[in-house]
């Protein structure tokens, strides 16, 4: 498959053409998964990929270096740092931002302000006003905005004295400083811009607290999948907790303890790296089979990043991105089964919220890990197809039925929706009923015909869903 | 397979839905496990978007089936989780007594109910986590309470673990609501459209609920 440099013979058409049909075999994961994720590129020869990854280490140790910098949730209470929003009018749209996450398009203000006890009192976590608000309008999808390459200059230099330290050793003393890095004028972490003064702010504080609350709260069987981190011991565990001062945990197993101490360090990264995303519930979803899977942080990070290319439109804090998938689910089911859409019509269910969360992390919920993998690789591969431009002229030349589609999550929702049509039109009365069944699937999926079904949605559907 | 056979009406009187708000983690996700199964866990994974449990409970002689809907607490979920606001007829705002900014953040939930939910909709406040040692706790009883007569609403510590007060939460709410439907409801006939017509689709749960109130 590969030749004497290490490159792809074909351009890895034959293994995306494997992936998209039956997945990964699990001996492999760590190793392929790079390149379905565009960590690597499908052309790159094996000496290009040892400098990207050199590189990426770096890259993803200067993230957690910024993290560590910024002011912690440990110290609520006494002083905090409020990331101000650089604009607060409605415009500019968030379509005139720069094709990249970085924090220099971002440069919010940071105020500094001293409290007494209560200073969380202070933080802005709701701006409300009613639902009518001009966000709702913006429909188009930025996908592509996040550039897996874009580098994040700057930092380099502050730090590279400090590389060799085990960077989750410097503790805390770090934090204070950081309060009086002039660097820190400039949003070096948590900063959302939003196109509407009404939307929520949150700040990088409230995203630590959320992932701690979340990292610890993961489902075992998400995590002993991981042969590395079944053998982790107490000793261990409880350090690497302490490292990123992960709290409230000693109830756990161990390798529960190191797992949720993994996500606290590579969420934290991805909210600094993309703060227009930050953090968001249910992200940790997305990351727990990565980090399962793939050993080394800096390259789980950067295979997560990939991953959220196209799923951080899930987590958006305007919901449009939800909202668009939601809209493509509903229009599947109504050019496929007009009967099936006429009732949830009826039912005032054409909206589809009842597989919002299957679509907002991906079926993780109602699939098993393994199911849930495989799912996702098949899906992977096609945004890797895409990516690489085998469009539907090339797989049709390979034979392979469906043509990739950006979508292919969306047609398995579609799928399972409407293999479930006899029940939802005979026995739901009401929405209520229908998300019952939708949130109780875990279990009863079966993975493969699931894929079956959407595919067999994109060949008829695809022209016009689209 | 549907939790809820739709054939099965006969086995309540009144269908009572019940939303439950508040910050992330703060324990709605516990509370509602312990009051529907009776059981706690530690490590819930967290909730997203949104998701519902059936209680049914008997109140004065009257089978009650509460269906509580229990949201996601992060702000980022808001579209679908204050869709479920107008179709609520009573809702519970949880803190976690150990948390200081969830308590603070109950004022900010309230203006999303002023905003979502309909006028009447019942209302009250639930400090969870009470069993925690007293060295954690960030807010006093004294002002929960405060709090909660700020708003004319009943008050609640409460302990998903212990099972401290849980019962009590819902059981209280569930009998204030069905107090305010019977009294706008005295017409059997009424009660008949009652029981069936929340389940349609949630605007019109919210119509036939305010003409009950008002008219």
């Amino acid at each position: 498959m590969f030749s004497a440099d290490g490159r792809f013979r074909d351009g890895g058409v034959k293994f995306l053409k494997k992936a998209r049909s039956r997945g990964i075999d699990p001996s492999i994961r760590a190793e392929v998964w790079p390149f379905l994720l565009g960590v690597y590129d499908l052309n790159s020869t094996e000496d290009e990929r040892n400098i990207i990854r050199r590189q990426k280490r770096k890259e993803y140790e200067n993230l957690r270096r910024r993290c560590r910098r910024l002011p912690s949730h440990r110290q609520k209470g006494n002083e905090l740092l409020r990331l101000v929003e650089f604009s607060n009018e409605c415009s500019p749209r968030l379509d005139e931002i720069p094709e990249s996450p970085g924090f220099e398009v971002f440069s919010a203000r940071l105020s500094h302000f001293t409290g007494g006890g209560n200073t969380n009192e202070d933080l802005p976590i709701y701006d409300k006003s009613p639902d009518s608000n001009p966000c709702d309008i913006e429909e188009e999808d930025r996908s592509g905005i996040i550039h897996v390459d874009s580098f994040l200059e700057s930092e380099t230099s502050d730090s590279e004295s400090s590389v060799e330290e085990d960077p989750e050793t410097m503790g805390r003393s770090s934090i204070t400083e950081a309060i009086v890095d002039p660097d820190l004028k400039y949003a070096k972490g948590a900063s959302l811009r939003r196109n509407c003064s009404n939307r929520t702010t949150e700040d990088f504080a409230t995203w630590q607290r959320i992932i701690r609350l979340d990292a610890v709260r993961a489902n075992a069987e998400w995590v002993i999948y991981s042969s590395a981190q079944a053998l982790v011991t107490e000793e261990q565990a409880l350090q690497s907790a302490t490292a990123v001062g992960l709290k409230d945990c000693d109830h756990l197993e161990p390798c529960m303890i190191y797992h949720a101490a993994r996500l606290v360090a590579l969420l934290e990264a991805y909210a600094i790296y993309d703060p227009e995303i930050g953090y968001c519930q249910g992200m940790s979803d997305l990351l727990s089979p990565i980090i399962a899977v793939i050993e080394d942080d800096h390259d789980a990070f950067w295979c997560f990043v990939g991953f959220m290319r196209k799923a951080r439109h899930n987590f958006r804090l305007d919901e449009v991105g939800i909202r668009r998938q939601l809209n493509i689910v509903s229009k599947i089911i109504k050019s496929k089964d007009s009967h099936l859409y006429r009732h949830l019509e009826k039912l005032q269910a054409e909206d589809c919220f009842f597989v919002y969360r299957m679509v907002v992390v991906l079926f993780r919920r109602e699939l098993t890990f393994e199911q849930t993998v495989c799912l996702w690789e098949v899906m992977w591969a096609d945004q890797a197809a895409i990516r690489a431009g085998i469009g539907k002229s090339a797989w049709g030349r390979i034979r392979l039925r469906a043509p990739p589609t950006d979508d292919l999550l969306l047609y398995a929702v579609a799928a399972c929706v409407l293999q479930r049509k006899k029940l939802i039109i005979e026995s739901s009365n009401c929405m209520d009923e229908i998300m019952s069944e939708c949130n109780s699937m875990a279990g009863k999926l079966d993975v493969w015909r699931l894929l079956d079904d959407a595919h067999d949605l994109i060949v008829t559907l695809h022209d016009k869903v689209e | 397979m549907a939790a809820t056979p739709a054939r099965a009406r006969a086995d309540y009187d009144y269908l009572i839905k019940l939303l439950l708000i508040g910050d992330s983690g703060v324990g709605k996700s516990c509370l509602l496990l312990r009051f529907s199964d009776g059981s706690f866990t530690t490590s819930f994974i967290t909730t997203i978007g949104i998701d519902f449990k059936i209680r049914t409970i008997e109140l004065d002689g009257k089978r009650i089936k509460l269906q509580i809907w229990d949201t996601a607490g992060q702000e980022r979920f808001r579209t679908i989780t204050t869709a479920y606001y107008r179709g609520a007829m009573g809702i519970l705002l949880v803190y976690d007594v150990t948390d200081e900014s969830s308590f603070n953040n109950i004022k900010n939930w309230i203006r999303n109910i002023e905003q979502h939910a309909s006028d009447n909709v019942n209302k009250i406040l639930v400090g969870n986590k009470a069993d925690m040692d007293e060295s954690k706790r960030a807010v006093p009883t004294s002002k929960g309470q405060a709090l909660a007569d700020e708003y004319g609403i009943k008050f609640f510590e409460t302990s998903a673990k212990t099972n401290l007060n849980v019962e009590q939460v819902f059981f209280s709410i569930a009998r204030d609501i069905k107090q305010r439907l019977a009294e706008t409801d005295t017409k059997a006939e009424d009660k008949t459209i009652k029981i069936n017509k929340p389940d349609q689709a949630g605007a019109e749960g919210e119509a036939s609920q305010k003409s009950a109130c008002c008219g």
